[in-house]
C-alpha cells in the first residue's frame, strides 16, 4: 500500500539561510509519526512545507489521500492543501481570538467552496441544512476534545492547554486524513500533557487520522510515537523506533548541546 | 548637404545635452527621494509598519527651513560665505524640525497603540489621522496656495559634464546627502544607539530581553529618519517652494523607491531613491506631463505585485 | 494636597496645556501665505469670554474647560464607577430583545417622518445628499474594512463609478451609452450598482494579494490616479467639467408613472429604503459562513488559510460587496444632483467615510450607521451655522484628529460590534 506521505530531497533556503537540506521522509497511512531535534533544526519549517505555507526550492512531496487525487504539496497554497485533508496546529497557537471556541471550531466544519453570498442574503433550506450540519459537528468535535463546556467563552479567554485542543478540534472540523500537531505540550502542565496524549492517540484510534508530531517533551514522544525522524541543521541525522531512537549515537550527539535546555523546558 | 550634416549634429548634441541634463536632474530628485525612503525603511524596521505620516514630516521640514531663511534672510541677496551660512541654517532647521515632529508623532500616534499591542490596522489608521490632521492645520495657518523660498545663493551652472550643466542646486543636494548618509550608515553600524536599532529590527522581544530599551531606540529611530525626512523637506523646498500638500507625492515616490529597493534595507533605500528619480526625469521625454505623476506609482505596483521584497530584499517576515 | 503634585499629575497638567494651545490653534483664525504666524497669535491671544465671567485668552479658556472636564471624569471614575454602571445598564437594557423591537421599531418610524417634522429646505437636501448617501459609503467600507479587516483609502473610486456609470447610461457623458440606447436613471441603478462590484473584483484581484499596509497605499494611489484620468479623459468623462445632464429618476410601468424630480424628499423615501435592504443584506452577510471567513481572515490569515480559507476569494468578495452600496450611492449622487464632476471624487472623501466607520465603529452595522448620521449632521450643522472664525476646510482637521483619538482611547468605536470588541479587548488584555 502506497504511503500517506512521500517527502523525497526536499531543500529550503531563505536566503543564505539553509532551513531544509535533502530531507526524505515518508509516513504510512494510520501511523503516529514524530519529529524531533533540537531548536532551529528545521522541524516547523518541514510541517510549513507540507502544509503550502513555504516553498521548498528542491524536492517533491506527494500527499496520497484514501478518496482523493494524489497531491504534490510544493507550489500549492495552504487552502488547497487543507482541502486535500491535511490539518494542523502551529506552534504559538494561531486562534480567531475574536470569536468563541465554538465558532472557531465551526469555521474549521464549514466549507469554503462556492461563494455563499445568495444563500446567506435568502437562507434558503440548503444553507440551513448545511449551518445544521456544521453545527452538529462543531460541537461533536468539542465534545471529544473536552471543549464542550467551554463553546461559548471567547478564545483568547482560554487557558494554553484549552487552545491546543482549541486547535486540534478546529483542525479535525476540516475532516483530515493527517493532522499536524506542532509542540502541542508546550506551555502545558503535566497533567495537561497527559490528557493531550490520551487525545491525541484517540484522535488516531477513534477517528483513524494519522498523527505527524513535533514535540520536545521526549516523554511524550517516546510514549506516543510508533517512528520518529530526528532533525538537526535541516538534515534527517536518523530514523527509528523510539528504542532504536534512544541508542542512536548520532541523536545523542545531536542532543548533548541541548540537554541542559531540556530540563529548563520540562520544568 | 554640409548644412544637413550640421543640423544633424547639433541636434544630436542638444539630444545628449537633454539627456544628461534630465539624467543629473533625475539624480538629484532621486537623491531626496532616497532620503525620505530612508525614514520609511528605518521605520519599518523597528516596528514592521509604514509611516504614513513621514510625508508630513517632509512639508514640516521644508516650512522650517522657509521660515529661517525668510526672516533670516529678508530682502538682501546673500553671497559667498553668508550663503553657505544661511544653507547650513535652513538645513539644520528642517532637521531638527523633522526629528521633533517625528519624536512627537512616535509619542501621541503609535506608542499608546503600541503599549496595548493594537492590531496593525489600527497603526496605519491613527498615522493616516495625523498625516491628514497635519496637513490641514499647515493649509489652515499657512495658506492654501504655494510661496517659493527665499534664495539663500544665486543659483548657476557650475560647471558641465557631457554638455548637461550642473546646477549650484544639485552641487548641495550631493553634497549634504553624502555627507548623511556617511554619518547615518556610521550611527546605524558603529554606535551603541545603532546596535539598539539593529537589534530591535531583527527581534523586538529578544532584544528587550538583552536590555535594549525598546521605547527610546524606537523614539531614536523617528528622530534619525526624521533628521533626513526634514532635510529632504528643505532642499526640495529650496527648488520647488513651499505648500501645506508638498509632502504628499515626493514621499509616495520615496516609498515606492524604499519598496523598490527593499524595504527596512538603508542602502536599498539610496538606491532605490536613485532609480526612481533617473527613470521618472528621463520619462518626461515620452509622457505627457498630466500622467508624470501616474509613473511613479505604475513603478511601486509592479514591484509590488512582482517583487514585493525588492532589489536588494528585505528581511524575510516568519509567518507560522 | 502633597499627594496632588506627583510627576503624574505634572505630565498631565502639561499634556492638558499643550492640548489646550492645540485646541485653540484649531478652532482659531487662520494665516495667510504673507503673515503666516497670525493664525497662531490670534489663536492663543484673542480674548474670549470664560464660563460667562470674565474675557481671557482663548488657549486660557481650554485649558480651563479641559481641567474642569478631567476633574469630572475623575471623580465619577474613583467616586463610584458611574461610567461603567451606565455601559452596564445601557448594555443589559439593549440585549433586552423586547427592548430592543421597540427601540428599533421606534426608530424607524422616525426615519419615516423626518422629512414631515424638518421642513427647513437646507436640511432635506442634507438629508439625502449628505447624510444617507454617506451611510450608504459607510455601509459599504464597513464590509471591506470592518469585516475582512482591509484598510481601502480608495473607496471612492466605486463612488465614483456608481455616478458615472449612470451618467454613462443615461446618455449624459461624452462616451456614447451602451448600443446608444439612453436609459431612464431609475434602470440605471443594477448596471451602476454592477459596474462598481466588476470594477471592485478588478481592482481587487492584483492588489488584494498584498499586504495590509501596502494595500492601504496602493488603493490610495488608484484613488488619485482614477481622479487624474476623469479629468483628463475630456472625451470619455468630460474632464474637469463632467457633465450636469444626468436626468432625474422616473419610473414609468403600466399604470404606475412617477417622476422624482427637484424636490430632495423622494431621493430621501428612496434612499432609505436601499440602506435598509443593504443594511439587512450585509447583517445577513456577517452571520453567514461568509462573514465568519471575514472574520478569521481579519483575526489570522494564515490559520484562516490552514483551514481551508482563500483569502483572496474572500477579501475579493468584501470589495466588490462594498463597491454595491459605494455604487448606489453614486447613482443617487448624480441623479439627484444631475451632476458628476471629479471634484467630488477626492482623497479626501475616501478618509471622511473612513472616520464615519471608525468612529460608529468597525465591523458594527449599527455603530456605522450611528456614526454616519452624527458625523455628517454636525458636519452640516457646521456648514448650516458656522460658529464665528469656522471655516469650512476646518473640518479635515478634526477629522485627522478624530482619527487619531478613536484609535488611542476608543479603538472599537462608538457602538462597537460584538465580534470587534472582542479583538480590541483580548489585545488590550496582552493575551496572545
Ligand atoms: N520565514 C523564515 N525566514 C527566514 N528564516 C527562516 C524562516 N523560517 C525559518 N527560518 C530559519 O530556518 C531555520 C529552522 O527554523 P524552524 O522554525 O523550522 O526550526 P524548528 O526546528 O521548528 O525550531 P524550534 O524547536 O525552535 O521550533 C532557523 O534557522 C530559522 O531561522
Ligand atoms: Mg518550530
Amino acid at each position: 500500500m502506497e504511503n500517506l506521505f512521500e517527502v523525497k530531497d526536499v531543500s529550503l533556503r531563505f536566503g543564505g539561510v539553509v532551513s531544509l537540506s535533502n530531507v526524505s521522509m515518508f509516513q504510512k497511512r494510520g501511523e503516529i509519526l514524530a519529529v524531533i531535534g533540537p531548536n532551529g533544526a528545521g522541524k516547523t519549517s518541514l510541517f510549513n512545507s507540507l502544509t503550502g505555507v513555504y516553498q521548498p526550492q528542491e524536492g517533491t512531496i506527494l500527499f496520497n489521500p484514501k478518496d482523493k487525487p494524489q497531491l504534490s504539496i510544493i507550489g500549492k497554497k495552504p487552502f488547497t492543501v487543507s482541502d486535500s485533508g491535511i490539518a494542523r496546529t502551529f506552534q504559538a497557537s494561531r486562534m480567531f481570538n475574536a470569536l468563541t471556541t465554538f465558532e472557531n471550531v465551526k469555521i474549521g466544519a464549514e466549507s469554503h467552496k462556492g461563494i455563499g453570498v445568495l444563500g446567506a442574503m435568502f437562507r434558503g433550506p440548503a444553507t440551513r441544512r448545511d449551518e445544521h450540519t456544521s453545527d452538529e459537528h462543531t460541537w461533536s468535535l468539542l465534545e471529544f476534545v473536552g471543549l464542550k463546556d467551554r463553546a461559548n467563552v471567547i478564545a483568547s479567554a482560554l487557558s494554553y492547554g484549552e487552545r491546543r485542543r482549541l486547535e486540534i478540534a478546529r483542525g479535525l472540523a476540516t475532516n483530515p486524513e493527517v493532522l499536524l500537531l506542532d509542540e502541542p505540550a508546550a506551555g502545558t502542565n503535566p497533567s495537561e500533557k497527559n490528557d493531550l496524549a490520551i487525545l491525541i492517540r484517540k484522535v488516531r484510534d477513534e477517528m483513524g487520522v494519522s498523527i505527524l508530531l513535533i514535540e520536545h517533551d521526549m516523554k511524550l514522544v517516546m510514549s506516543l510515537a510508533e517512528r520518529l525522524y530526528v532533525l538537526n541543521f535541516g538534515s534527517v541525522i536518523a530514523e527509528g523506533t523510539p528504542e532504536q531512537i534512544r541508542s542512536n549515537q548520532n541523536v545523542i550527539d545531536a542532543y548533548l548541546g541541548t540537554a541542559s535546555e531540556e530540563e529548563t523546558d520540562n520544568a | 548637404m554640409s548644412g544637413f550634416f550640421h543640423y544633424f549634429s547639433s541636434h544630436f548634441e542638444s539630444f545628449r545635452g537633454e539627456f544628461w541634463a534630465l539624467f543629473f536632474g533625475g539624480i538629484g530628485s532621486g537623491i531626496i527621494y532616497a532620503m525620505v525612503a530612508i525614514g520609511y525603511t528605518m521605520v519599518y524596521g523597528v516596528l514592521r509598519l509604514i509611516n504614513f505620516a513621514h510625508s508630513e514630516i517632509f512639508m514640516i521640514g521644508g516650512f522650517s527651513g522657509f521660515f529661517v531663511l525668510k526672516y533670516g534672510i529678508g530682502s538682501s541677496t546673500p553671497s559667498g560665505l553668508s550663503s553657505v551660512f544661511f544653507v547650513i541654517l535652513g538645513i539644520l532647521a528642517g532637521g531638527i524640525a523633522g526629528s521633533l515632529s517625528a519624536v512627537v508623532l512616535e509619542r501621541v500616534a503609535y506608542r499608546p497603540l503600541r503599549k496595548r499591542g493594537a492590531p496593525k490596522i489600527a497603526y496605519l489608521i491613527s498615522a493616516i489621522g495625523a498625516s491628514y490632521f497635519l496637513i490641514n492645520i499647515a493649509a489652515k495657518e499657512f495658506g492654501r496656495i504655494g510661496q517659493s523660498m527665499v534664495q539663500p545663493y544665486t543659483d548657476h551652472a557650475v560647471f558641465t559634464i557631457f554638455g548637461a550643466p550642473i546646477q549650484m542646486y544639485t552641487i548641495i543636494i550631493l553634497i549634504v546627502s553624502v555627507l548623511m548618509f556617511l554619518a547615518l550608515d556610521r550611527i546605524v553600524s558603529a554606535t551603541k544607539l545603532g546596535r539598539g536599532i539593529r537589534a530591535v529590527a531583527q527581534d523586538s522581544e529578544t532584544a528587550s530581553l538583552m536590555g535594549v530599551n525598546i521605547d527610546k531606540t524606537i523614539a531614536v529611530t523617528f528622530l534619525l529618519g526624521g533628521f533626513l525626512g526634514g532635510v529632504a523637506g528643505f532642499l526640495y523646498a529650496m527648488n520647488f517652494g513651499v505648500l501645506y500638500s508638498m509632502g504628499f507625492t515626493p514621499a509616495l515616490k520615496a516609498f515606492t523607491a524604499a519598496v523598490l529597493g527593499g524595504i527596512g534595507n538603508l542602502r536599498g533605500a539610496v538606491l532605490g531613491g536613485l532609480i526612481l528619480g533617473i527613470v521618472e526625469s528621463l520619462s518626461v521625454s515620452f509622457v505627457n506631463p498630466a500622467y508624470i505623476d501616474v509613473v511613479a506609482f505604475a513603478i511601486l505596483i509592479l514591484v509590488l505585485m512582482f517583487r514585493p521584497t525588492g532589489i536588494l530584499g528585505e528581511r524575510l517576515g516568519r509567518d507560522a | 494636597m502633597k499627594t496632588l503634585l506627583t510627576k503624574k499629575t505634572l505630565k498631565f497638567v502639561g499634556a492638558l496645556f499643550i492640548l489646550s494651545e492645540l485646541a485653540a490653534i484649531m478652532t482659531g483664525p487662520p494665516g495667510n501665505p504673507t503673515h503666516q504666524f497670525d493664525g497662531f497669535k490670534g489663536s492663543l491671544t484673542d480674548p474670549t469670554s470664560l464660563l460667562g465671567l470674565f474675557t481671557t485668552s482663548r488657549w486660557i479658556v481650554f485649558f480651563v474647560y479641559g481641567i474642569l472636564a478631567s476633574l469630572i471624569v475623575y471623580l465619577v471614575r474613583t467616586k463610584q464607577n458611574v461610567v461603567g454602571k451606565v455601559l452596564e445598564a445601557q448594555r443589559s437594557v439593549s440585549a433586552n430583545k423586547t427592548f430592543r423591537i421597540i427601540f428599533f421599531s421606534a426608530l424607524v418610524i422616525l426615519v419615516v417622518l423626518l422629512p414631515t417634522l424638518i421642513k427647513d429646505a437646507f436640511w432635506q437636501n442634507a438629508m439625502v445628499s449628505q447624510i444617507a448617501v454617506f451611510v450608504l459609503l459607510a455601509l459599504g467600507l464597513n464590509v471591506v474594512t470592518g469585516f475582512a479587516g482591509l484598510l481601502d483609502l480608495g473607496f471612492v473610486a466605486f463612488y465614483a463609478v456608481g455616478a458615472y456609470a449612470t451618467a454613462w447610461c443615461t446618455g449624459a457623458l461624452p462616451l456614447p451609452a451602451l448600443f446608444g440606447i439612453h436609459l431612464n436613471t431609475f434602470y440605471a441603478i443594477p448596471i451602476a450598482i454592477a459596474l462598481a462590484m466588476i470594477s471592485g473584483i478588478i481592482l481587487g484581484i492584483p492588489t488584494l494579494r498584498l499586504r495590509g499596509d501596502y494595500l492601504a497605499i496602493v488603493t490610495l494611489g488608484f484613488g488619485e490616479i482614477i481622479t487624474v484620468f476623469a479629468n483628463n479623459l475630456n472625451g470619455v468623462t468630460g474632464g474637469a467639467m463632467g457633465t450636469g445632464q444626468v436626468p432625474h429618476f422616473a419610473i414609468h410601468v403600466g399604470p404606475v408613472n412617477y417622476v422624482w424630480g427637484i424636490p430632495p424628499v423622494p431621493y430621501y423615501y428612496l434612499t432609505i429604503v436601499f440602506v435598509g435592504i443593504f443594511m439587512i443584506a450585509f447583517s445577513l452577510l456577517e452571520h453567514s459562513r461568509v462573514g465568519r471567513a471575514w472574520t478569521a481572515i481579519r483575526e489570522d490569515e494564515v490559520a484562516a488559510e490552514s483551514v481551508g480559507i482563500n483569502p483572496l476569494k474572500y477579501k475579493v468578495l468584501a470589495f466588490a460587496i462594498g463597491a454595491a452600496s459605494a455604487g448606489f450611492a453614486g447613482v443617487m449622487t448624480a441623479a439627484q444632483s444631475n451632476y458628476v464632476t471629479p471634484a467630488t471624487f477626492t482623497l479626501g472623501l475616501s478618509i471622511n467615510v473612513l472616520v464615519l466607520v471608525i468612529f460608529g465603529g468597525m465591523g458594527s452595522i449599527t455603530g456605522v450607521v450611528f456614526g454616519a448620521v452624527v458625523i455628517q449632521t454636525i458636519t452640516m450643522y457646521l456648514i448650516h451655522n458656522p460658529p464665528a472664525g469656522y471655516q469650512p476646510q476646518d473640518l479635515y482637521i478634526y477629522i485627522g484628529a478624530l482619527l487619531v483619538i478613536m484609535m488611542i482611547f476608543r479603538p472599537a468605536g462608538m457602538i462597537p460590534s460584538r465580534r470587534r470588541s472582542r479583538t480590541h479587548a483580548s489585545a488590550a488584555s496582552g493575551q496572545e
